[in-house]
């Protein structure tokens, strides 16, 4: 018994020491050094005060942007993964499940690249629409801003939150949706109130994931966006580029982990319940 | 056995390069981009080799930005503690910050008025380098400058200073863009740009002395940028600025210079877009040449950098092939330089604009305190 317990600690100890090395020590220095006055040492809040007068908006604006573009993930995710699941056209299924998982094989900096140039106002969808006869050239708007932000998140991460999606509804006792389906209820309202609820923890935990991705991205913000107001991200490189102040740039880190806390909290319970009942 | 053999022989060929080979050596190392250390290798070098029988010149690049410029002071840092009676860096390109540091360090050598072409440098910042007295140190390779870029057929009355286009501005709603401080210095220059311009007192903030009670007088011109940036498009980086004019999207925006003529030859920008460096002025920064202070071919190193800076060079290379500005008075360029480079350079920004409106960016605290205060009163 000690001696299996012994190899045990053995096996997992490389895996443990990186996730200490690599994780624990940075996340616990950080968290240090935000509440660390940097004129004297000492422990203090001076760092979020400054983070407070400087970057009050771009918190609340990084909130917005990332639940907003969670919300519409999964929104997207369930007609997606709903259409694969009931969808009745064949050709349309297949061309459907062939492309949804593109965006999942381009990064996020190659996906701003793009938007630039496809979003803005005399970009190429615009550009489109003026060739189609459906917009006049001056009405045209660039959507180079937070939407263009938000418009690129939900690109990128709906096809990661439908797969895991499409997934789960595959998996499902397809003898409840023919039940609900016979009764007469449409694809909809069978979608909404007989598939999703059975699927509600795959949906969280893809959500959960695609926002704490998003709330890690430099590179759609900085390339997608002005920079009044911008999101945490782009403060915290500023603040070390411009600066050299790594103890605000950890203040605003440290807000970071406080908004994912939230969802990993959720995520936590989730997964102790899951494993509560399983057992 | 082997491995230990190519072990060996890895090593001898790691000792061997710093050493100067019998011919003589001349090491050239440069902070920058890519372009600068091919610029030394294949333009200045075989240049140098040909008048210098029996002299090898190697370039060597540290990278962009003043990390660049930091790696080559660590370097000669290192050799100084160590009290190397020869250092092994001839000739440096580094940045303004670092050659403030390195001259109160001691660690360059007095070289402008030994070469001929010392007598042509007459930019400010060839002797004052944010706010560090650089004067004999240092000549400066280029000057790059920013300046607003402007599309004359949505622009016809073209402002000529800050307050004028303040007023264009009300008048043209969302057809100005500039990127913010976040997306690259462009914006940064047009901000300090904005705060010599109504702060009053600029020249206090290019030369010092620091005084931290100096930006509590700044809300007002602050106040007014914010209300300014109402009417504009703030644009996503540098690049984002050029984009936007190229498409049409603004018809005014703050860029680099050598970056507009850069894009507008690879036919990026439209050809008839124009420059307009708006009075009082814009900043711009150098990089210099410098020689560290125990360089051990410092006879060659003057010799060099006379060439890198003789009107010919600075005509042909830094002005022709790479769209920057003259290190050297740009007077005496004149003649050197085939007329249609000449009046591509200088058309819309007059020699005599460069060098009024043509200004440094302000000392380091200074330069600190109007992002900081942006960053709180504007974006905020």
């Amino acid at each position: 018994m000690t001696e299996s317990r012994g190899l045990a600690i053995l096996l997992v100890a490389p895996a443990l020491a990186l996730v200490i090395a690599l994780f624990l020590y940075p996340l616990l220095f950080s968290v240090a050094s935000a509440f660390s006055d940097p004129a004297t040492g000492e422990l203090s809040l001076i760092n979020f005060q400054k983070a407070y007068e400087l970057y009050s908006i771009d918190i609340a604006y990084t909130l917005f942007i990332v639940v907003a573009a969670t919300a519409l993930t999964a929104l997207a995710a369930i007609a997606i993964a709903g259409y694969l699941t009931m969808g009745e056209t064949p050709w349309l299924l297949t061309g459907l499940a062939w492309l949804y998982r593109w965006p999942l094989f381009i990064p996020f900096i190659v996906a701003a690249q793009c938007m630039r140039t496809f979003l803005a106002k005399n970009g190429l969808m615009n550009n489109s629409f003026v060739a189609m006869g459906v917009l006049d050239p001056a009405q045209t708007v660039s959507f180079l801003d937070w939407r263009g932000v938000l418009i690129t998140f939900v690109w990128k991460q709906t096809p990661f939150v439908a797969l895991l999606l499409a997934g789960a509804m595959a998996s499902l006792d397809r003898a409840t949706i023919e039940a609900a389906r016979n009764l007469g209820a449409s694809r909809l309202r069978a979608l909404i109130e007989v598939v999703l609820p059975q699927v509600g923890p795959t949906l969280m935990v893809g959500s959960i994931l695609s926002f704490v991705t998003m709330l890690s991205v430099l590179s759609v913000p900085v390339m997608v966006a002005g920079s009044q107001p911008t999101m945490l991200t782009v403060d915290m490189a500023f603040r070390i580029n411009a600066y050299g102040d790594y103890n605000v740039a950890n203040a605003l880190g440290v807000i970071s982990y406080l908004m994912t806390a939230v969802t990993a909290w959720i995520y936590l319970r989730r997964s102790v319940r899951e494993q509560r009942d399983g057992s | 056995m082997r491995t230990r053999l190519i072990l060996a022989a890895a090593a001898a060929g790691l000792l061997s390069v710093p050493l100067p080979a019998s011919a003589q050596t001349l090491t050239v190392i440069t902070a920058g981009d890519q372009n600068m250390v091919d610029y030394v290798r294949d333009y200045l070098g075989p240049q140098f080799e040909k008048t210098h029988p029996g002299v090898k010149v190697v370039s060597v690049g540290t990278g962009p930005g003043d990390a660049g410029s930091q790696k080559i002071y660590e370097k000669l840092a290192a050799q100084k503690a160590a009290n190397a009676n020869a250092w092994d860096v001839d000739v440096m390109v580094i940045h303004q910050k670092m050659a403030g540091q390195m001259v109160n360090e001691q660690m360059l050598l007095a070289y402008k008025d030994k070469v001929p072409t010392g007598k042509m440098v007459t930019s400010q910042t060839a002797s004052n380098s944010l706010g560090a007295n650089v004067d004999g140190y240092v000549i400066p390779m280029f000057q790059s400058q920013t300046a607003i870029a402007y599309n004359p057929d949505l622009v016809k009355d073209v402002p000529n200073s800050y307050s004028e286009l303040v007023e264009w501005v009300k008048k043209n709603p969302k057809k100005f863009g500039y990127n913010g401080i976040k997306g690259g210095m462009s914006g940064v220059a047009f901000v300090t740009g904005w705060v010599y311009a109504f702060g009053g007192n600029s020249d206090k903030l290019m030369k010092g002395p620091y005084d931290a009670a100096t930006k509590a007088a700044w809300d007002k011109l602050l106040a007014d940028l914010k209300s300014f940036n109402q009417n504009v498009v703030i644009t996503p980086g540098n690049a984002g600025t050029l984009d936007m004019l190229n498409r049409g999207e603004i018809a005014m925006g703050p860029v680099w210079v050598d970056m507009f003529y850069t894009w507008m030859a690879d036919g990026k920008l439209p050809p008839n877009m124009k420059l307009k460096l708006v009075a009082p002025g814009m900043p711009g920064q150098p990089m210099y040449y410098a020689i560290p202070a125990k360089a051990a071919n410092a006879k060659l190193a003057e010799e060099f950098i006379a060439l890198a800076t003789s009107p010919e060079v600075q005509a042909d290379g830094i002005v022709k092939k790479f769209n920057w500005y003259p290190g050297i008075d740009a007077k005496y360029l004149e003649g050197k330089l085939d007329k249609a480079s000449w009046d591509k350079l200088f058309a819309d920004i007059k020699p005599d604009d460069l060098s009024s409106k043509g200004k440094p960016f302000p000392i380091a605290p200074y330069f600190n305190d109007i992002l900081e205060s942006y960053e709180k009163k504007v974006a905020n």
